[in-house]
């Protein structure tokens, strides 16, 4: 029984837990302004895109690839489905939804024939499918924003589950929206740790050879899970856009490397095979964490880049380093 | 004779595919607008444009074929060109400034590779992270330096290099070409270039036959880091400035020109005369692309296509020479 508590207080996501703590108590009293409902709801209302961003790639990580084309897949479906829907007078979310969904399986499909069929590096195929994506959304879409979007959307993002009214009379509100990443993590979790095709997954990643021979149909789980990425980044791209209340097609490119290292800090194994839910969960907190909150501990806003690219070289590494002594340890 | 038309035929089938694809795209467009492609200005231009991302297509052959990937040459590149501008801002602009600076730059890059290459060869984490890290950290390493803005007022001097000629050659091209010569020598002629490959097709092998991955894998970064800082000193030049978020569209591009010149992407295999030439491709359908007014946001779209072509093609032939 100690040896278990011992051992769940030094998995990766506790000494993650750690980190977030340390840092929320040096926030805290560096301003104690911190400290307050403000501050859970502004950083939800950032988390909420990266969450369902980092929930796929997580899959897609834990299948031994990566995938970096869904900033430009989720660019390429927030804007085409602003301009069916503008084109068509369409008011429905639900169908905006879908739309974004097919034309994000496309995109997936398109990476899964590349990476499973094929059998491509994942990382070159996704960027060149990044590359089509992109430039296919600013040369044949459009390279301006759109600021007039269907009212549906608007309303949407007028939905608050929780609001807060400050001292100074500031109402803050957590919107709705996050409702969604809340679904998605959930299905993942049924998912990947209660169906077979998610034990697939894990298989897969750990040793794609034993997989096969243990009788799992390797390249449909591979195709499933750059589908199922690809569909998810069209949710994700939606969701960025009622959030927003406009689409811009430039505006998440670049986001790749803040949502894999998001993954990787939260105990996902590069390599494939390892990872887990709640780690991811907390990866995301800490990265929104430090990106909200660094103005708040005096640092100046051109030293960000640097802070944040230093403190996810040490993150991955301190993961990448426990992973290789966990593989090099003696097992019984 | 025989020896040379066996070698000919055997190793170099992609090269001799893109020198085909090159002298094609020359002949259309020597025949689709003759005034403005052949035009002397023009091939000056096209030059000068490509050493940029030639070296750093380089940086990334070198890394691709130990195995791994270099995602932070653009990161590193505009890092060192910022050193570089820095100190010859600060310095006042004197020949001997231009001169340090450059020098400066030249160790920031070999730095940064180092870096890399402890990370990757001694920590064992996937080259692909350390990388992706690398180019958030040293462009905000960079981002510490300039404060944000563009660091103006180079001295006149130190344009040159990216825009002056010498008997009608770029000097940038001129560089560009030396780069090329010491990738190839080191490949080809260096104990390093073998064990380089060695490590790239089996790196458990490798370690096992007594090469030193650690050593190698540092190397490798180092020059590639080299090289990515050269490219910067050449982007600062050009541009007159220098910032953290030039050449953004590179790392993609070349990653293109890399797998386009028949690098593995596994590892193992790479020429850099295969580099060389699919530079030179890519250089000429971008200046025919520019010639015919094509919007820019097409070529992003019309390379990731390329690539997504020419490795599909390349992976359908491998798996039939493999059957």
């Amino acid at each position: 029984m100690k040896d278990r508590i011992k051992r769940g207080l030094a998995t990766n996501e506790m000494i993650v837990v750690y980190i977030i703590l340390a840092l929320c108590i040096l926030i805290g009293i560096v301003n104690p302004a911190f400290a307050s409902a403000s501050t859970v709801v502004s950083l939800l209302r950032s988390m909420l895109v990266t969450l369902i961003f980092a929930a796929f790639e997580m899959m897609v990580i834990i299948s031994g690839g990566i995938d970096v084309s869904f900033p430009a897949v989720a660019s390429f479906a927030m804007y085409a489905t602003a301009m069916i829907m503008n084109g068509a007078g369409l008011n429905s979310i639900v169908l905006a939804f879908i739309i974004a969904i097919v034309i994000g399986m496309l995109f997936g499909f398109l990476n899964s024939v590349l990476v499973a069929r094929l059998g491509i590096p994942p990382l070159i195929a996704t960027l060149g499918v990044s590359s089509v994506a992109n430039g296919a959304t600013l040369a044949f879409l459009g390279s301006k924003e759109i600021n007039k979007l269907p009212e549906s959307f608007g309303n949407l993002s007028k939905v608050f589950i929780y609001e807060y009214v400050g001292e100074s009379g500031i109402t803050y509100q957590l919107t709705a929206l996050i409702l969604i990443p809340v679904v998605i993590y959930i299905g993942l979790w049924i998912l990947l740790k209660y169906t077979m095709l998610g034990r697939g997954i894990y298989a897969v990643g750990g040793d794609k050879n034993a997989a096969r021979i243990a009788g799992f149909r390797v390249v449909f789980i591979q195709s499933f899970v750059y589908i199922l990425a690809g569909a998810l980044a069209g949710v994700g791209g939606v969701t960025y856009m009622i959030l927003m209340r406009q689409a811009h097609p430039q505006v998440l490119m670049g986001t790749e490397m803040m949502v894999i290292a998001a993954v990787v800090m939260g105990g996902t194994r590069i390599t494939g095979g390892h990872g887990s839910i709640s780690g991811t969960i907390l990866g995301v907190t800490l990265i929104a964490l430090i990106q909200n909150n660094l103005i708040m501990l005096g640092v100046p806003t051109y030293a960000q880049t640097f802070v944040v690219g230093l403190l996810i070289v040490v993150g991955t590494s301190i993961t990448s380093l426990r992973t290789k002594k966990i593989q090099n340890s003696v097992k019984i | 004779m025989e020896n040379i038309k066996s070698r000919l035929k055997s190793s170099d089938k992609n090269s001799m595919m893109l020198f085909l694809i090159a002298v094609l795209i020359f002949g259309v467009m020597a025949v689709l607008a003759p005034s403005s492609f052949l035009g002397i200005k023009n091939i000056q231009g096209m030059c000068t444009q490509f050493p940029e991302f030639g070296l750093i297509s380089f940086g990334m052959m070198l890394a691709m074929i130990s195995g791994g990937i270099d995602l932070s040459l653009v990161g590193i590149a505009n890092f060192s060109g910022i050193v570089a501008a820095y100190i010859m801002v600060k310095m006042g602009g004197s020949p001997a400034s231009i001169l340090l600076g450059c020098i400066a730059a030249v160790l920031v890059g070999a730095l940064c590779g180092c870096f890399n290459g402890f990370m990757i060869g001694y920590l064992q984490i996937p080259p692909m992270l350390v990388t992706l890290c690398g180019l958030q950290l040293y462009t905000g390493c960079g981002l510490m330096i300039t404060k944000g803005p563009a660091i103006t007022g180079l001295p006149e001097g130190y344009s040159v290099l990216g825009n002056g000629t010498v008997a009608g050659i770029p000097l940038a091209f001129i560089i560009f070409i030396l780069g090329a010569l010491l990738v190839s020598f080191l490949l080809r002629s260096t104990v390093y270039g073998q064990h380089v490959r060695y490590m790239g097709t089996n790196s458990m092998a490798s370690r096992y036959s007594g090469i030193n991955n650690l050593a190698v894998t540092i190397k490798t970064y180092a020059v590639s880091g080299v090289l990515g800082s050269l490219a910067g000193l050449i982007m600062v030049s050009r541009y007159n400035s220098a910032k953290t978020d030039y050449g953004s569209s590179y790392t993609l591009l070349s990653l293109l020109i890399v797998v386009l010149g028949g690098t593995n992407p596994d590892g193992g295999k790479g020429s850099a005369i295969g580099v060389l030439l699919s530079v030179v491709v890519l250089q000429l359908v971008s200046s025919a692309f520019n010639i015919m007014r094509v919007d820019s946001s097409l070529k992003t779209f019309v390379w990731g296509v390329i690539l997504i072509l020419v490795i599909v093609i390349g992976q359908l032939s491998r798996e039939r020479t493999c059957e």
